[in-house]
């Protein structure tokens, strides 16, 4: 049956999902310190490397990836998302990750076309 | 392409993407969003212990709300994020890879001011449509 793709294409795998998103972050704040004048460039160029990846997966996929970077102050942020799709094929994966001076949540959203 | 009904009983009548009319509008759906934070967020305070709870039921809250407004074959992706006020950086990035000439995004913000020793929030909302076939 060559006409019909495999369930691995077409369904959102999040272990996959969720080591290119590590691999991500790690490259593009790994050790570095919050600092006020790079935190733009740098959730810019997690999300870019992100997406680039998933995109390189070659998955019939539409894909939304947001990242948010937050300095250490004691303060609290809290995140919560609500999808309205196909539960069979979509999925998502939400990566937290921290360092002493930041915390980086980087969420990526998978619909199947 | 328009979407043709079924009812002249024609063969392919299966539309692969939405006429004008039913074409997803930032702007009504910025407006929906910013009503609804601000009557839910008017008086509200941080309060950590209760704030998961809120931002969970903002978001089905939002999401119900645009099923409503009518962009059937839409999925859509709703994101809040909540925030407490305390001179800390927060940067926050999106980047989507979609049809755009389908699909699109609204967002909005919403700051509460609090008076004296209140802990103030900043709560930011992130909605993404992607057309489904």
């Amino acid at each position: 049956m060559d006409d019909f793709q495999s369930a691995e294409e077409t369904t959102f795998v999040v272990d996959e999902v969720s080591a290119i998103i590590k691999e991500a972050i790690e490259s593009a704040i790994g050790g570095n310190a919050y600092q006020h004048s790079k935190v733009n460039q740098w959730t810019t160029s997690v999300v870019e490397q992100t997406l680039n990846q998933l995109t390189k997966l070659g998955k019939p996929f539409k894909y939304i990836v947001t990242c948010v970077i937050m300095q250490k102050n004691g303060a609290g942020l809290h995140t919560a998302s609500s999808c309205f799709w196909d539960n069979s094929s979509d999925g998502t994966c939400t990566v937290r990750w921290e360092n002493k001076t930041m915390y980086c949540i980087v969420s990526a959203f998978g619909l199947a076309i | 392409m328009g979407e043709l009904g079924a009812d002249d009983g024609a063969g392919n009548t299966y539309s692969l993407r939405p006429s004008l009319q039913r074409r997803f509008k930032s702007s009504t759906v910025k407006e929906c969003i910013h009503a609804i934070l601000k009557e839910k967020l008017a008086n509200v305070q941080y309060v950590p212990e209760e704030m998961p709870q809120l931002t969970k039921s903002l978001s089905e809250i939002i999401k119900d709300r645009l099923k409503e407004e009518g962009f059937d074959r839409y999925k859509m992706v709703v994101q809040v994020v909540i925030g407490e006020q305390r001179g800390e950086g927060v940067n926050m990035a999106a980047r989507c890879f979609w049809d755009a000439d389908t699909d699109s995004y609204a967002h909005d913000v919403f700051m509460n001011v609090g008076r004296g020793s209140t802990r103030d929030k900043v709560l930011y909302a992130l909605l993404s449509f992607c057309y489904g076939v």
